[in-house]
């Protein structure tokens, strides 16, 4: 492999096993968030409750976050000419990290275990940080060049802020295991921790993907330049500030800014909704447009956290939980596993000189169009359950066979591709 | 004057909407018209490669002697993507919608990862490093690519 290849060669990509593994382990923290849903109690009536802390971490540093470490694996060589050092190493150690940390930490709060949470923070924290170093060595040995999209940047801005969540939520854990004391109120703490997490890191990097994803796959116009050029060092400035201001205690200008970055993140999912309808493609498939309602719960989502900084009742703050990180997150990365995951199984078979099926081959429409079908069910159950227990039980049952589904619809494409490369 | 990356990455976009007016029309059942706009499509996706082929690599291999590097994987991606291209033109052939989605879908998910890779490396590298041959290389890609494009 020559140095003279940056990122662009197959080969620069990792063997299908690395991004893989992520693909297959993150439906089963989905799976295990519905199980806390089911057997719970009372888990979506705040978001204090062991059972919603579990659920929480279960899907964001369970699910979310093995997906987006595992497609940051894939996509950093492509779109920043990233070559991974030791590619399968970080993906083997990374991934283990990352499994057994998600474990300890879900398990540890839901059980009101310190040292599993402890444990499990540290151990993400390590599996975070292995990503992390290998990614900032790759990229410094990538090739300087001037180019005219802001994706590459923003992918190293998200990545950023996946680092300052990370030690927020080991400085948490220490907090609630050991005692040891912040320089804020835990609540506020948790605060900074939740907000880095889906808009520093979950936010800035969907938008980042979307910056390349939206307008080259789904065939729109492109992002404006001028908003691109902006939008994710202003949401990260306007984390920084926010995070100071709530530090501080200066409430009126942590309100102010509290509200710019709703708005701020507001108009990414807007300008994706508005271009998507400009799509050349005229038969818009089950991904197309489970995106573009993951938009639109995001916008429900933010609708729900402006009523909460205005009304504190618990309901607000669960409710845009459950419509950002399940309905936004959740919709959006289902649909990008469904091109990913075929996509990597073509690539895999075409590079070992195998006539492989095409995409819908390898993964028909069907299965795909009635698993996201599920996904907008659980995520209407979910939103019903902030209110009823009964049907939040409903909904885990149901989030349950959603990722069940999810995990077999991705065994389905592992089955056809040995099948074509047997015949 | 544009940069090699804005002219190529326009081109790029054009050659979408080539495709993106085949699928519709294929999707529809129009195969006829589907014909003539996958022909297009064909002549658009060539003159591009053509143009790449026959200029742009060539010039960057002189100006930097990398014969094997970056445009060696590129051409090799190119063959890849003509095959996908066939097999596209034979589903077409045959009527099937459904082998016809599942061509298209492949071959435009194999096309923009080619895409990503040379808007944000190897573009930008051809500007970095072609200097004062760049304005004159521009012109010419120009004329290869001009008037290839229906939609």
């Amino acid at each position: 492999m020559s140095s003279a290849n940056p990122g662009l060669a197959y080969e620069d990509t990792p063997p299908l096993s690395a991004p893989l593994r992520f693909f297959l382990t993150a439906p089963l923290f989905g799976l295990c968030a519905g199980l806390v849903l089911l057997l719970g109690d009372g888990v979506l009536s705040s978001r204090w409750t062991p059972g919603a802390l579990a659920a929480v971490h279960l899907f964001a540093a369970g699910f979310m976050l093995q997906v987006m470490i595992g497609a940051l694996q894939q996509i950093l060589p492509v779109v920043a000419g990233v070559r991974f050092p030791a590619a399968l190493g970080v993906a083997g150690s990374s991934h283990a990290l990352l499994t057994l940390g998600a474990m300890g930490l879900a398990g540890g709060l839901a059980f009101g275990r310190p040292d599993a949470i402890i444990g499990g923070a540290v151990l993400l924290l390590g599996g975070i940080g292995i990503f992390l170093v290998a990614a900032l060595a790759g990229l410094i040995r990538s090739p300087s060049v001037k180019i005219a999209s802001h994706a590459p940047r923003d992918l190293r801005l998200a990545m950023a802020g996946l680092a300052v969540t990370a030690v927020l939520g080991v400085a948490l854990a220490l907090a609630i295991g050991r005692g040891v004391v912040l320089p804020l109120p835990l609540p506020q703490a948790v605060d900074l921790h939740a907000t880095w997490g889906w808009l520093g890191w979950g936010g800035i990097l969907l938008a980042a993907t979307s910056w390349v994803v939206v307008p080259m796959f789904q065939i729109t116009p492109g992002y404006p330049a001028r908003f691109t050029r902006w939008w994710g060092p202003g949401v990260l400035a306007g984390l920084v500030s926010w995070s100071l201001a709530r530090a501080l205690g200066a409430d009126g200008a942590s309100s102010v800014l509290g509200v710019t970055l709703v708005l701020g993140f507001a108009a990414f999912a807007l300008l994706t909704l508005r271009l998507q309808s400009r799509t050349r493609r005229s038969t818009p498939d089950a991904p197309f447009r489970a995106f573009r309602m993951a938009m639109l719960a995001i916008l429900a989502g933010l609708a729900a956290l402006s009523c909460n900084l205005a009304d504190d009742a618990e309901h607000w703050s669960v409710l845009a939980g459950v419509l950002i990180l399940h309905g936004g997150f959740g919709g959006a990365i289902s649909a990008m596993l469904y091109k990913i995951v075929p996509f990597l199984a073509w690539l895999h078979l075409t590079q070992a000189g195998i006539r492989a099926p095409n995409m819908k081959k390898l993964l028909p429409d069907t299965p795909v169009r009635r698993q996201l079908a599920l996904h907008l069910a659980v995520l209407a159950a979910l939103v019903l359950g902030v209110f009823a227990d009964s049907i939040a039980r409903i909904a885990g049952l149901l989030m349950i066979t959603e990722f069940g589904w999810l995990l077999l619809n991705m065994l389905r494409v592992l089955h056809n591709l040995k099948r074509a490369r047997h015949t | 004057m544009s940069t090699i990356a804005d002219l190529m990455t326009h081109d790029h976009r054009a050659c979408d909407h080539d495709f993106a007016h085949a699928e519709t029309l294929a999707a529809q059942g129009d195969w006829a018209g589907a014909a003539e706009a996958l022909d297009a499509f064909s002549r658009a996706l060539n003159a591009h490669f053509n143009a790449e082929e026959q200029q742009l690599f060539p010039a960057f291999e002189a100006a930097t002697g990398m014969t094997q590097g970056p445009t060696q994987v590129m051409r090799g991606e190119h063959v890849d993507m003509r095959a996908g291209l066939e097999r596209l033109r034979a589903a077409l052939e045959a009527h099937d919608a459904d082998d016809f989605a599942g061509e298209a879908e492949t071959l435009l998910i194999m096309m923009q990862q080619h895409n990503m890779k040379e808007e944000n490396i190897l573009y930008p590298m051809c500007d970095a490093r072609l200097g004062h041959a760049r304005d004159e290389l521009c012109t010419q890609l120009s004329h290869s690519l001009a008037a290839e494009h229906t939609s």
